[in-house]
């Protein structure tokens, strides 16, 4: 093997330490996922089928996976721009903003979901006034859902772009502008590009954090079959019924499309890289 | 195209990089602004291009004035220190991007933005990086490739900030060589900024020392260094040693020696401080009332010259002297022995004078 004979490595024991990772991770990530897949197995293809196509189940997954995929979007516009303003704009307080950031990632979810929904109730702050002028329902509606998945997935984008827009040299800019290029044309052609692999990421990092999330989701949810069930309730809603192959078969579909998914992200990222210098 | 640069200054909080700045360049002339580190020279270039905004006093090109024109439409070209290649581009494409962002009715047709970015990597010698990125190339290649960048626009005026700054001394000297020969063959309006003597000296029409926001003195290369207008430009280009003495019209009197110094011919027994270059100092065995006593600490032959250290005995000061090596081995100097100096020739300034930066 190539690796094993590479010269003096700062970890000893090459062989040692590459069986631990192996065991580690076999031990963490592998058989637990092998075990989803090998109950799922329990059931006859048919049988597997007919669970994951049901309409709740059909509709709870293109809840979650579509909440979540506009949950991303929707952070990494705005991720991106709480990013630039923190790196870009000295002003007061602007530490205290910083680590307001990272408060719905390091907050209990069930708290953050009780708190959104107190505020986006009927009777809450913000849900009365949206319900009385616009009309508008975000409590109990996908609407809420997406409200939670944006607000758990926002520190995801911000903290992986800040640093890149930090080493961003303005110069870049400079150039560009004394190239005759507008405001516009240098954000488009300049700094997007080179902001797009961590973009990338912290979109692809806020879409899977959505895709599993329960918490914080499942009380501002409303839990209605067919309207605002997400797929992860629906796994426990079988396990409640000691569905066992039926829970697991919900979860071998979003393994899978999440699989892909993150396939989909890395392999854009990698071509979104290909300039990456080789030594960065 | 002309420029001028009138009365501007500029400020960054409480430092003032800029203190009434004023400057005229000529059309086709290659200047450098030659100053150390926090002199202002970069903001001075900056402000040409438009990069900065000067809190008072304007800038003209052609007698225009476009001191509140963007930098977009000043059609400056501006060569980075570190390049500033858009990294994500192809060679082509970096070159390209001036021509590609232009207005759609003013953009040139595929056909010819292909045609010109060619033309132009021809002329830095590198078309066959075309469809490489930035990261694969050289420094001294990547800064060819932006300066072909700014070419692209068709500028009036070329602008360089340190552009051969980053690189190592060999591709420096290389670069400075070629940046010279292209100017002579295309004499574009050309300023860049260098805090190293010896690359303006070798490349420039004219050399603007800048210290401190200030402008201490404008002129050829050559009588720059002869006749230094202050004594920073004096200390700036090159060693120089410090003597004490008097002047009294037009005679100085400097340890025990008289020198004639008819620039202060007004002057009656007036403190005033000599400004010798290495190779301006006698230097002897034999003692004598019109020299003073060092010690030689150290010799250092390089090529034809020798370089000696010495203490002197009266103040304990360092001074620094160059003689020819045949003078050298005449003389049987050795480590410790001690000499005698004199000063040859010198350039006086004196005391309570105030700095006469606005000497041009």
């Amino acid at each position: 093997m190539i690796f094993a004979r590479r010269s003096h490595s700062v970890l000893p024991g090459f062989n040692v330490a590459l069986g631990i990772t192996l065991l580690y991770l076999s031990l963490i990530v592998l058989i637990p996922l092998s075990a989803a897949l090998f109950k799922t197995f329990t059931l006859t293809w048919d049988a597997f089928v007919a669970h994951v196509t049901a309409p709740r189940v059909l509709a709870s997954l293109r809840l979650s996976f579509g909440a979540a995929l506009i949950a991303a979007a929707i952070n990494a516009v705005f991720g991106l721009l709480v990013a630039w303003v923190l790196v870009r704009y000295p002003f007061p307080g602007r530490r205290v903003v910083d680590a307001l950031v990272d408060l719905p990632f390091a907050l209990p979810t069930a708290v953050a979901g009780i708190a959104l929904t107190a505020i986006y109730a009927p009777n809450g702050w913000l849900g009365k006034p949206l319900l009385e002028s616009f009309d508008l329902k975000v409590a109990f509606t996908p609407l809420g859902i997406l409200v939670a998945l944006t607000f758990i997935g926002l520190p995801f984008v911000v903290r992986t772009v800040q640093p890149v827009l930090e080493d961003l040299e303005r110069e870049l800019e400079e150039a560009a502008q004394s190239l005759g290029a507008s405001h516009a044309q240098t954000f488009a052609r300049v700094i997007l590009p080179t902001l797009a692999p961590a973009l990338l990421t912290g979109f692809a990092l806020a879409f899977a954090r959505a895709v599993g999330e329960y918490g914080s989701v499942i009380f501002i949810a409303g839990n209605m079959p067919m309207v605002s069930e997400i797929a992860p309730l629906m796994i426990i809603t079988k396990l409640e019924q000691y569905d066992y192959a039926g829970a697991t078969s919900v979860a071998v579909v979003m393994l899978a499309a999440s699989f892909a998914l993150l396939l989909a992200i890395n392999l854009l990222q990698w071509w979104s890289r290909r300039y990456a210098e080789s030594d960065a | 195209m002309s420029i001028q640069v009138i009365d501007v200054s500029k400020r960054f909080g409480t430092f003032e990089a800029l203190h009434h700045v004023s400057l005229d360049i000529e059309p086709g002339e290659l200047v450098a602004l030659l100053g150390p580190s926090g002199s202002g020279k970069t903001t001075l270039l900056r402000v040409i291009a438009g990069l900065e905004v000067p809190d008072s006093g304007s800038i003209l090109f052609n007698a225009q004035d476009t001191t509140a024109k963007r930098v977009q439409d000043r059609n400056v070209g501006f060569v980075f220190q570190h390049y500033a290649l858009f990294r994500h581009m192809t060679i082509f494409e970096n070159v390209a991007f001036g021509l590609r962002v232009r207005p759609r009715a003013l953009r040139p047709s595929n056909e010819a933005i292909r045609e010109k970015v060619v033309k132009l990597l021809k002329l830095v010698q590198l078309e066959w990086l075309a469809d490489r990125y930035p990261h694969q190339l050289s420094g001294g290649q990547r800064q060819r490739i932006a300066l072909a960048r700014a070419r692209a626009i068709e500028p009036k005026v070329l602008l360089l900030d340190e552009p051969f700054g980053a690189l190592d001394a060999k591709v420096r000297r290389e670069l400075r060589r070629w940046l010279r020969r292209l100017h002579d063959e295309i004499h574009l309006t050309s300023v860049f900024v260098t805090h190293d003597q010896e690359e303006a000296f070798e490349v420039a029409d004219r050399i603007v020392v800048v210290n401190r926001g200030r402008i201490e003195q404008v002129g050829a290369p050559g009588e720059v260094y002869d006749h230094p207008a202050t004594p920073f430009v004096y200390q700036f280009l090159g060693n120089v040693n410090l003597f004490e003495g008097r002047i009294s019209r037009g005679i100085a009197h400097v340890s025990g020696r008289r020198l004639a110094a008819p620039e202060h011919d007004g002057a009656v027994d007036a403190l005033a401080t000599a400004y010798v270059r290495p190779h301006d100092i006698d230097v002897s065995v034999q003692k004598s009332d019109s020299a003073v006593a060092a010690t030689v600490d150290h010799a250092v032959a390089l090529g034809s010259v020798v370089r000696l250290e010495l203490t002197r005995h009266d103040t304990g000061d360092v001074v620094e002297a160059e003689i020819p090596r045949d003078r050298y081995d005449g003389l049987k100097i050795v480590h410790g022995q001690v000499v005698y100096l004199a000063p040859r020739r010198a350039r006086f300034f004196l005391e309570t004078a105030a700095p006469t930066s606005e000497a041009a």
